[in-house]
């Protein structure tokens, strides 16, 4: 396969666990190319090459290069992080440990719960005298010798070389903080220092120093792999800066990147949010539920009027961190889950087969069937096609492990036990995606699912019959998708501080110079990464909650909005969220900058039509349909002969390289002008 | 009835779930009070026609099931006949709810086309905060029901889809806190539209035949899983005794005793023979009895299934009425720490015949209240925070430090930053306790010290009731020191309490140390590896390595036996 060699190129890479997915679009022509190679542990920047490598010859014709790692993350997973030393108030040494107490409802009722080491040891915890209150008043001086005497005792005898610092109520008043970031930079030239008000301005003081601790863990290891990139970008000749996706999406310049890595950790399925986010707007969709099905699990988000949603807070195997993320849901059920009996009743997952041993057809050595496996029992894929005819495949295995181990209990035949397995997938994510949209007060059957990832277009569209939803959109190569995404972000950056006061106007004036501030912080960080003025957005949020309440709901507010129509904003929300408005005033908990530096995103190309609306060429293969509950001829078409204008009456199966697209004979599909399927009930007739 | 596949059942149960889990996020989302969104102080149940527990949303661990008897009782008074759709009914008459009087409890039936009687009910249990009761915050020494608050028998709160406002505007000016309370009503009664509307939707989806038929295969399974789990225990019958520090009223011992018999499938846990109920609040309705022991019950038997009514079928549960674990009326049962205990004291005895079983974990939950007037804001504040406690060693592990207690494993506590910005409070420290654990050859989980100072003046609530008798230990093990407050510690004033209410003057302070876990096997036997980790890390002195351990550390990490560990080794 040639790669493409036409200047100006958007490019990005994609390092997950297994694979590196990368992907050139041209934006000129809508030309989309992609590779895929193994991980590369030991050195994880030369699999990047290679598949960047695979998609452009030159290096020097790309005009951008996003890349999303998951080497934060994997190292926080298996607890291969640096070493870490935590320096607190005196007194408080103790609180990574004591964290919120909490044992969660995986283990509620395991009384003999064997609760993991932390993250840091005892004994690379210590404390200094300092003290501020809660408003960040001083209530004692940073004792500085102190500080030097921790650090030295962390350094020198413990050997240590990443230092965290987190202080009560620092992010009230981030000065003792500084101060000592400062002194021990000065005294530890060769020492990473985190310090947590760097990394977020809101309370909690668990909860800041797991992120800070966090920082300091993946921070060594993030910056010496970022550096190994660079070089061998720049020896392979690629003159841009690269940008890292961040966790919330966005992106952000390596050399930003290199200072917060925490901002990082969770950037592998941002893509697929930002790419869904970014075709929602594009297509002008209000209401998208994005969903991305791998081998494991679901990944479900709801992006409503082309905003995705976020949380601030996420947790990574039990360690929380105050960063903004997208909102996903994940669902512990995907192409390798495996099909089981508990008793006389079925369930599917949480377990899967993995790459190895893999589904029972892949003759891998899995032997328990698996929902790939139903797939192919169903004739949904094709056993001699499949990926190419690169991989040999045994259906007859596959239907003879799915009719022994869970249709011989259920008294079904393979065809039902088959659909069974699908049936029970669908009921799971079905109850996932309703819980998701309807907390937030919407109803489910508004949206257009989005489906993507290898099984995503196999599962959409069953999905969409079960919720009853308007539509099912599969983009152009949905298995890369996620690195699609990548390619259409921005540079961003949030800021966010804690602010707790009532709502009212004179309270509303004296955020006024803490906006500015967080403003004037964002346009120095993106003028470093080169973002002309005029292309520069800000967006102001306050976290608002009824007096009393916990739980905030966020508003985007304009600079010098009263503060009747900010609270106007939250009761509406409230209304949709919660069903009610309470008689209670008004209280802001946060305030938040988006700051957005809009880089240079042609529009979707249309692509060409099809000659004259001819038929679309296909062949018959028999195969399980859902709607008439019966085996019947489905159409198989190749993806590359659907052009725009097409459109084609189910059942049909849609194939392409790694994902297949099943519609089944209540559903019918039309391909729009930028070449993305888009599936939808038949009309009754 | 019709059988069904096991896979279309496994669908509905999908269904249920997911239902009680889009109910709890409703609640959760739009309460008002901490108790609910972070104590998770709540319970959520969906039951079918013949008032059998379909699905649940987990809260607070020792809560699970605790709907099942307030809705037979509760219903029993309104008179099924008398029930309308849209209607919800409020109870909280704590001999019928099964928890004390501010766990209001709604309720409403649920009509399916063509049927005159409910097809199904929902019950949303949550801990108000404020319905009346003699003292703000928390009541720690009523003698008998009427002072504890609003009682509602399973009174009409909506009628056919209307919110009664009499009912409302009576809460209203029972409450101290009206606002919160009826905001938190208003959550519940969000969380119950949504449970409603998923029933219909899945009846329209399936029939209600099916969704009946596989609701019973459900249960069915439930009960085979749980009889099986029992089955596989051995037989035998142990009792325990442990004991309650008082009633708060005298400082009285109050003896709990439980015996626990396990017969083939089936197990009885009777707690005959405990102290006859008591003045002060600490009595629990059967209800609440009938809670804890499920808790437990699930643990060693269905831990990892959401649950339903099938699970506890093979279990009965008995205590004599007017006894401590079946209180009367009028009762007091405001102050239900004797549950908390009572968690453990079942596992007490099972541990006599499991050998799995750990050693106690810390006895209960130490937490604190703060109450009083905020002159900084000018307003009343109530906080609260749950402590962590060392968890009992096992054969196998150490116990965990600084744990949420067993009984309410999900329960998180509340930040200092929280606790300082809602109070005039100001903590002097938070941290681990050196040789606060019971050593053994695994030793228990660390307590928590935290020492905090009233910046202005208030009160403070110690909450623990396990404070005069130390938490057990087992198999050669040592038995920690038992979880205390101290109030003004340092002065001559200083008092050691348990469950106690305190004027704080500006500037006073107070100490809240929370319980090890027990120790598990000889502390002689232990890993002298393991003994050198604990004393880099501070959760073991030298001192007690040496005295206890018989490890001698220095201070480079190396070690030597000492000769009570040598003579150790030299034993058959």
């Amino acid at each position: 396969m040639s790669a493409t060699g036409t200047a100006s190129l958007k490019v990005a890479v994609d390092i997950g666990g297994t694979f590196v997915d990368a992907i050139a679009y041209s934006p000129q022509t809508g030309e989309i190319k992609v590779h895929k190679v193994p991980t590369t542990p030991e050195a994880p920047e030369k699999g990047v090459m290679a598949s960047v490598l695979g998609v452009v010859d030159d290096l020097s014709q790309v005009e951008s290069l996003a890349h999303g790692t998951t080497l934060g993350l994997n190292a926080i997973l298996q607890r291969n992080g640096a070493d870490v030393g935590i320096i607190t108030t005196k007194g408080f040494a103790d609180i990574l440990e004591i964290a919120r107490a909490a044992i969660g409802f995986d283990h509620m009722y395991d009384f003999q719960y064997a609760k993991p080491a932390p993250l840091v040891p005892r004994r690379h915890r210590l404390g200094v005298p300092e003290r501020l209150d809660y408003r960040g008043n001083e209530l004692e001086p940073l004792d500085q010798a102190a500080l030097i005497e921790a650090g030295h005792y962390l350094v020198d005898t413990c050997g240590l070389k990443s230092l965290a610092v987190c202080f009560l109520h620092s992010y009230a008043n981030p000065a003792h903080e500084r101060a000592a970031a400062r002194l021990l930079r000065a005294e530890f030239p060769g020492v990473e220092v985190s310090i947590s008000s760097e990394l977020t301005r809101e309370y909690r003081e668990y909860e800041r120093t797991s992120t800070v601790a966090l920082d300091a863990y993946i921070r060594p290891i993030l910056n010496n792999y970022l550096a190994a990139l660079e070089g061998e970008l720049a020896l392979a000749g690629f003159t841009k800066p690269l940008h890292i996706m961040r966790s919330g999406g966005g992106a952000m310049t390596a050399e930003l990147a290199k200072q917060a890595p925490m901002t990082t950790v969770l950037s592998g399925p941002a893509g697929g949010v930002v790419g869904a986010t970014f075709l929602a707007r594009e297509l002008d969709l209000p209401a998208v539920l994005s969903f991305d099905v791998g081998g494991t699990s679901v990944d479900a988000c709801v992006i409503v009027n082309g905003q995705p949603s976020e949380v601030h807070e996420a947790e990574i195997d039990g360690l929380p961190l105050l960063v903004p993320i997208f909102d996903i849901r994940t669902i512990g059920a995907g192409g390798g889950s495996i099909a089981w009996m508990d008793g006389d009743i079925m369930k599917v997952g949480p377990r899967s087969a993995g790459a190895i041993p893999g589904p029972v057809a892949y003759g891998k050595g899995g032997t328990e069937p698996t929902v790939t496996d139903a797939a192919f029992a169903l004739g949904y894929l094709d056993p001699a096609g499949f990926l190419d005819g690169r991989m040999a495949v045994d259906a007859a295995a596959a239907r003879a492990a799915i009719a022994s181990q869970v249709g011989a209990h259920l008294g079904f035949g393979e065809t039902e036990a088959a659909r069974a397995v699908l049936d029970i997938l669908v009921a799971r994510t079905v109850g996932a995606l309703r819980e998701i949209t309807i907390e937030r007060g919407l109803d489910p059957r508004e949206f257009t699912l989005l489906a993507f990832g290898g099984a995503g277009p196999l599962i959409g569209p069953l999905v969409a019959r079960e919720l009853g939803l308007a539509a099912t959109l599969v983009p152009r190569a949905p298995a890369a998708f996620s690195a699609f995404g990548m390619l259409m972000s921005d540079l961003e950056y949030e800021f966010a501080a804690t602010a707790l006061r009532p709502l009212t106007d004179d309270d509303l004036a004296t955020l006024e110079p803490v906006f500015a501030e967080l403003q004037e912080q964002a346009a120095a960080i993106l003028e470093a990464q080169h973002v002309a003025p005029g292309q520069r957005r800000f967006t102001r949020t306050l976290d608002l909650r009824y007096q009393g309440q916990e739980h905030t709901l966020s508003v985007e507010i304009e600079p010098g909005a009263s503060a009747q129509a900010a609270f106007g904003k939250f009761e509406d929300l409230h209304r949709t969220r919660h069903g009610h408005a309470m008689d209670s005033p008004g209280q802001i908990l946060s305030v938040r900058l988006h700051a957005v530096g809009l880089q240079p995103k042609p529009g979707l190309p249309k692509l060409p039509g099809p000659p004259a609306a001819g038929p679309v060429p296909a062949q018959t293969r028999p195969a399980y349909d859902m709607a008439t509950q019966d085996w019947t001829g489905f159409a198989i078409v190749n993806r590359d002969d659907l052009l725009p204008g097409h459109r084609l009456a189910g059942p049909a199966i849609i194939e392409e390289g790694t994902s297949t697209t099943v519609i089944y004979s209540d559903q019918s599909l039309a391909v729009d002008g930028y070449g993305h399927l888009l599936i939808t009930p038949k009309d009754p007739t | 009835m019709t059988r069904l596949d096991g896979a279309t059942v496994e669908v509905v149960r999908n269904y249920l779930g997911s239902s009680a889990e889009q109910m709890r996020r409703t609640l959760v989302r739009s309460a008002f009070n901490p108790v609910i969104y972070d104590v998770l102080d709540f319970g959520i149940s969906i039951y079918d026609s013949d008032q059998r527990l379909m699905a649940e949303a987990a809260g607070i661990t020792h809560f699970l099931g605790a709907n099942d008897r307030a809705l037979v009782e509760g219903s029993a008074y309104v008179g099924i006949d008398n029930m309308k759709p849209g209607d919800v009914y409020i109870l909280n008459y704590p001999y019928w709810s099964g928890a004390h009087a501010y766990d209001a409890m709604l309720f409403a039936p649920v009509y399916a086309q063509g049927r005159a009687r409910p097809a199904a009910y929902l019950a949303v249990r949550a801990h108000w905060m404020d319905l009346g009761a003699k003292d703000p915050g928390y009541v720690l020494d009523s003698t008998e029901l009427h002072q504890e608050g609003l009682i509602f028998p399973g009174t009409k709160i909506v009628a056919g889809g209307e919110i009664v406002r009499d009912i409302t505007e009576l809460i209203r000016f029972n409450s101290r806190l009206p606002d919160l309370t009826l905001g938190d009503f208003h959550a519940q009664l969000a969380a119950l539209r949504v449970g409603e509307r998923n029933l219909h939707q899945m009846w329209d989806k399936f029939g209600i035949d099916v969704v009946e038929a596989a609701v019973s295969q459900v249960i069915e399974h439930g009960e085979r899983v749980a009889r099986a789990a029992v089955a596989a225990l051995p037989d035998g019958e142990w009792t325990a005794i442990d004991y309650l520090d008082d009633d708060n009223i005298t400082d009285d011992l109050i003896e709990m005793r439980c015996k626990v018999t396990i017969a083939g499938d089936q197990m009885v846990a009777d707690f005959t023979g405990s102290a006859a109920a008591v003045p002060g609040p600490v009595n629990l309705p059967i209800g609440a009895t009938e809670g804890i022991v499920k808790s437990s019950f699930k643990a060693f038997t269905t831990p990892n299934e959401a649950a339903n009514h099938g699970h506890f079928i093979p279990l009965t549960v008995i205590a004599e009425p007017g006894s401590i674990f079946h209180a009367q009326y009028p009762t007091s049962t405001f102050t239900q720490w004797s549950a908390i205990v009572a968690v453990e004291l079942i596992h007490k005895a099972l541990a006599q015949g499991l050998s799995t079983m750990p050693a106690s974990s810390g006895g209960d939950e130490p937490g604190f209240m703060a109450v009083g007037f905020d002159p900084r804001v000018g307003r009343d504040y109530v906080v609260s925070n749950n402590e962590g406690i060392g968890w009992g060693a096992t054969p196998t592990h150490d116990g965990g430090n600084a744990q949420q207690h067993c009984s309410q494993t999900t329960v998180r506590n509340t930040p200092i930053e929280v606790l300082e910005h809602k109070a005039p409070l100001l903590h002097r420290r938070v941290e681990l306790i050196t040789d606060s654990a019971g050593a053994g050859r695994h030793r228990g989980g660390v307590g928590v010290l935290r020492e905090v100072t009233y910046t202005h003046p208030g009160e403070v609530l110690s909450m623990k009731k396990k404070t005069k008798t130390r938490p057990w230990a087992l198999d050669g093990g040592l038995e920690p020191e038992p979880s205390e407050m101290v109030l003004w510690p340092g002065t001559p004033q200083a008092k050691r309490v348990g469950m106690y209410r305190a004027w704080m003057e500006q500037g006073a302070s107070f100490i809240n140390r929370t319980a090890g876990g027990g120790g598990h096997g000889n502390p002689l036997d232990r890993d002298p590896a393991a003994v050198v980790e604990d004393v880099l890390d501070g959760y073991v002195s030298p001192a007690a390595a040496r005295d206890v351990y018989g490890v001698e550390v220095g201070t480079d990490g190396s070690w030597q036996p000492t000769p009570a560990r040598s003579l150790r080794s030299r034993e058959p």
